[in-house]
């Protein structure tokens, strides 16, 4: 993806998302722990409610950055912040959209997109959580001949 | 029985003896995530790594989680900053550690790893809070 069709300030429709029992129990045990206390969600949550909550998908994330298919796409980082605890049942507002796009180059001399988007999680009016998150979009490299 | 934190303390670590393939597909289904990589064979063979299908890295953060709540209790995470390595791949011996490098109040302050063998596959920071565990003297 050239520079001209960067997605950065790409916004999020944005939207609400709720926790189901039944799917943090499954996410949790996908981490191999045991269910949480008191109506907790496993914190591992903030990967996809977010993306899903802000009115967005993988899926939509990939096409909007130009994904290549398998090995296209690697992770770099995450930085998720936990105002409160995260809690099945309870209706989330979310909002957010890509806040940076950088055409880079690896070790390898390989070209790559680095995207971060972030989103932030309310219950009312309070924050309870904020995500950025890095991804990386290998390319094909050009060869003029 | 009260404990006390000092700078320099290791975490006791989460271990997870084989990644489970299976799991992939669950949280693949949780996630909405179209990646084929997490539960095709095919498309890891089409990149040469011999059919063995790769982890979720929000999986692999969430054995570091693990650990910190067997440390710290259940709402005890306040904050993860992390970059992922090469990737983790199914039947995986994986293994999270972390070491206290800062108290500040109620808040510790840990490097964390996951690591596979010697290589470290995750590696960050987190941030989290000890208020709630009443016999931790700081």
């Amino acid at each position: 993806m050239s520079n001209s069709t960067s997605p950065l300030g790409y916004r999020f429709p944005g939207g609400r998302y709720t926790i189901a029992d039944w799917e943090n129990w499954l996410l949790t045990d996908c981490t191999t722990a045991q269910a949480l206390p008191e109506n907790l969600a496993h914190p591992v949550a903030l990967f996809h409610v977010p993306i899903l909550g802000a009115g967005t998908s993988i899926a939509e994330l990939f096409e909007i950055c130009g994904a290549e298919g398998p090995g296209s796409v690697g992770l770099d980082g995450y930085d998720w912040e936990y105002m409160h605890p995260l809690r099945v049942g309870i209706e989330y507002r979310m909002e957010g959209g890509i806040v940076r796009w950088e055409n880079l180059v690896d070790e390898r001399d390989q070209p790559y997109d680095s995207m971060s988007f972030s989103i932030e999680m309310f219950d009312g009016s309070e924050l309870v959580a904020r995500v950025t998150n890095t991804w990386r979009f290998r390319r094909r490299k050009v060869v003029v001949a | 029985m009260s404990r006390i934190i000092n700078v320099g303390d290791q975490l006791p670590e989460f271990v997870v003896p084989s990644v489970d393939p299976a799991r992939m597909k669950t949280m693949a289904a949780l996630l909405r995530d179209p990646y084929r990589v997490h539960w095709d064979r095919q498309a890891t063979r089409e990149m040469g790594l011999d059919g063995r299908v790769i982890n979720q890295g929000p999986l692999n953060l969430s054995y570091i989680v693990n650990m910190l709540h067997a440390f710290a209790g259940p709402t005890s995470v306040r904050r993860l900053t992390v970059s992922f390595g090469r990737p983790v791949f199914d039947g995986d011996l994986v293994v999270a550690g972390g070491e206290v490098t800062d108290v500040q109040d109620s808040l510790l302050v840990c490097q964390v790893w996951l690591k596979r063998g010697d290589e470290i596959v995750v590696s960050g920071t987190a941030v989290v809070d000890v208020a709630a565990l009443a016999s931790v003297s700081l």
